[in-house]
């Protein structure tokens, strides 16, 4: 793995690494692959891929507000560190 | 144990306050050495003891598990206490709610001693991935105490706590348990509410306890299990018919498989006597194969880093980040999760990113997801033979400090035996069932989906047997 595709999935993370970091990550990530490649040998073709943990069905539920889900925001903000009337303030975007 | 001590609280041959700094007495004696615990809460612990003393002095009822002092991982969310997961990234967090594990122990009256040490955000299999400090084997201070729950493993195994929660995505119960030489259990996906467990690998994790014996795991898990709103994944299983059996009319299966080279000679040998005084007690036990078992690994390590990589993605620094020194957003969230993360959270993220991504996807994500179903019809089709299987939990022993940091692939290893059951949403315990010099010796029993109290309550016949 070169460093032009380490520097492109890094982008892709939104992380920063020195080029020593680079360096090791790009080695341990061959050895991973190398080590995951092994299931090409196993024949899926007709194998449906198992999408999750759980054998339970989807189902939708009833559209109404749960007091559990939306009572969370004022501890939530208690615990930022950088908030400004009621906003969490963010560096500029541009 | 759960028993005993309730018994001695309800009996007033001790209080509830004696018993919490009593504890407290044994984490400041041991725990400098040891250092399971990130955080002690002894001021609420104390509150809750006193309540609970004065219901007692009153002649009230009390619950099983009231004023049972425990601990819990730190990814479990505790209302007003930090929640680190081991990150420097949540250095500065402080839960704003209780996780559905912890509301449900509350309720119950349990005294919450302290949150443990774990591999940040879970990743690892020895607590050298935390970010604070490394645990230490309670058995051999130079060994680890195994991962990613290794804190709670070595407060139950070195008694400054009766039981305590972890978190299981690929083995992060069984192993620990095992180096440590405790139960641990780890129940079918699904089985236990993740409210509040900060995420991991979503489709894998699940929570369950550590403790001395069976019967407290049980006592734990039946106090923790259900249907839960908050979690759509979550069910309620208490419906499910509890096969108690009696030994004579249970099959076990040994996997042919998880017997073969890698597997520590000592380990091997005493698993084959357990096994034979199991079977001496008039149980079948029978030979079976599971072609696809060297394959869970590698299909783990697709399917988990895609899951950490999407997960991880909300730690942006916008809310507890102390970073400041960043020139726009897109540089803070550069810097935020260069320095945030350690080493191995890095590791996962950049590779579930690569393995999700245009072009490679086919190749590795959904090959992954085949190979997932093909190892859980392999388990489903095994479970028609067999009632249980016999396993190993690892194949070695507690490695050395720092023996397998620099190398990923050999510690991901360590997982070898456990992982298969994350794979399928099975459940399986550890279970200590020898020594060899100080170091424990453990197998594993794995049974089909949903199998939990069945599988709970033969475990409590084999832990009788063995022992």
């Amino acid at each position: 793995m070169d460093f032009k595709e380490i520097d492109h999935l890094l982008e892709l993370s939104r992380i920063e690494l020195s080029s020593q970091e680079k360096e090791k990550i790009a080695l341990d990530l061959e050895k991973i692959l190398g080590y995951v490649r092994q299931l090409q040998e196993l024949g899926t073709n007709d194998v449906e891929p198992m999408t999750g943990g759980t054998l339970i069905e989807n189902i939708c539920r009833e559209d109404k507000i749960d007091e559990q889900k939306i009572n969370v925001s004022k501890e939530l903000k208690e615990s930022a560190s950088n908030l400004k009337d009621d906003y969490f303030k963010i560096p500029p975007i541009f | 144990m759960i028993k005993e001590i309730h018994d001695k609280l309800i009996n007033k041959e001790i209080t509830a306050t004696e018993l919490i700094k009593g504890y407290f007495k044994t984490i400041d004696e041991k725990d400098n050495q040891i250092k399971a615990f990130l955080t002690l809460t002894k001021d609420q612990a104390l509150e809750q003891a006193e309540k609970i003393d004065k219901k007692i002095k009153q002649g009230k009822e009390i619950n099983d598990l009231e004023g049972i002092p425990y601990a819990t991982k730190d990814n479990m969310l505790v209302k007003g206490v930090k929640a680190t997961a081991g990150s420097k990234i949540l250095e500065n967090y402080t839960a704003s709610f209780d996780a559905t594990v912890i509301k449900k122990l509350k309720e119950q009256g349990a005294i919450l001693l302290g949150k443990t040490n774990m591999d940040e955000f879970a990743m690892g299999s020895s607590t050298e991935n935390s970010a604070f400090f490394t645990t230490k084997n309670p058995h051999d201070l130079e060994r680890v105490p195994g991962g990613s729950s290794g804190g709670s493993a070595a407060s139950v195994a070195s008694k400054m706590s009766v039981f305590a929660l972890g978190s299981d995505t690929g083995g992060s119960i069984r192993q620990p348990a095992g180096f440590c030489g405790v139960v641990g259990f780890k129940p079918s996906y699904g089985t236990v509410s993740r409210y509040g467990l900060i995420a991991m690998a979503s489709s894998l994790d699940i929570i369950g306890p550590f403790a001395q014996t069976v019967e407290d795991a049980e006592i734990i898990f039946k106090n923790i299990t259900g249907k839960d709103k908050m979690d759509s994944t979550s069910q309620d299983i208490s419906a499910v018919l509890d096969k108690t059996q009696n030994i004579q009319n249970v099959v076990f299966g040994l996997p042919k498989e998880y017997f073969q080279e890698g597997l520590d000679d000592k380990i091997k040998k005493t698993i084959e006597k357990m096994v034979e005084k199991i079977k001496s007690q008039g149980a079948t036990i029978k030979e079976v194969s599971l072609p696809s078992t060297s394959y869970a690994l590698p299909c783990y390590y697709i399917i988990m880093p895609a899951e950490v990589s999407s997960n991880l993605a909300r730690f942006d620094g916008i809310r507890y980040s102390s970073i400041n020194d960043y020139s726009d957003l897109h540089d803070m969230y550069f810097k935020t999760r260069g320095k945030g993360f350690g080493a191995e959270v890095r590791r996962r993220i950049v590779l579930g990113t690569y393995v999700l991504s245009s072009g490679y996807y086919d190749a590795y994500y959904k090959k992954a997801q085949q190979v997932r179903r093909l190892i859980a019809q392999e388990f489903n089709k095994v479970f028609e033979e067999v009632d249980f299987l016999i396993t190993p939990t690892s194949p070695t022993f507690p490695f050395k400090i720092g023996e397998k940091i620099n190398d990923p692939l050999s510690m991901y290893l360590s997982d070898i035996f456990t992982v298969g059951a994350n794979i399928a949403g099975i459940p399986a315990i550890n279970l200590p069932c020898g020594q060899a010099g100080n170091l424990p010796i453990n197998m594993q029993i794995i049974g089909p989906y949903l199998s939990d109290f069945s599988l709970l309550n033969i475990s409590k016949t084999i832990e009788n047997i063995i022992s």
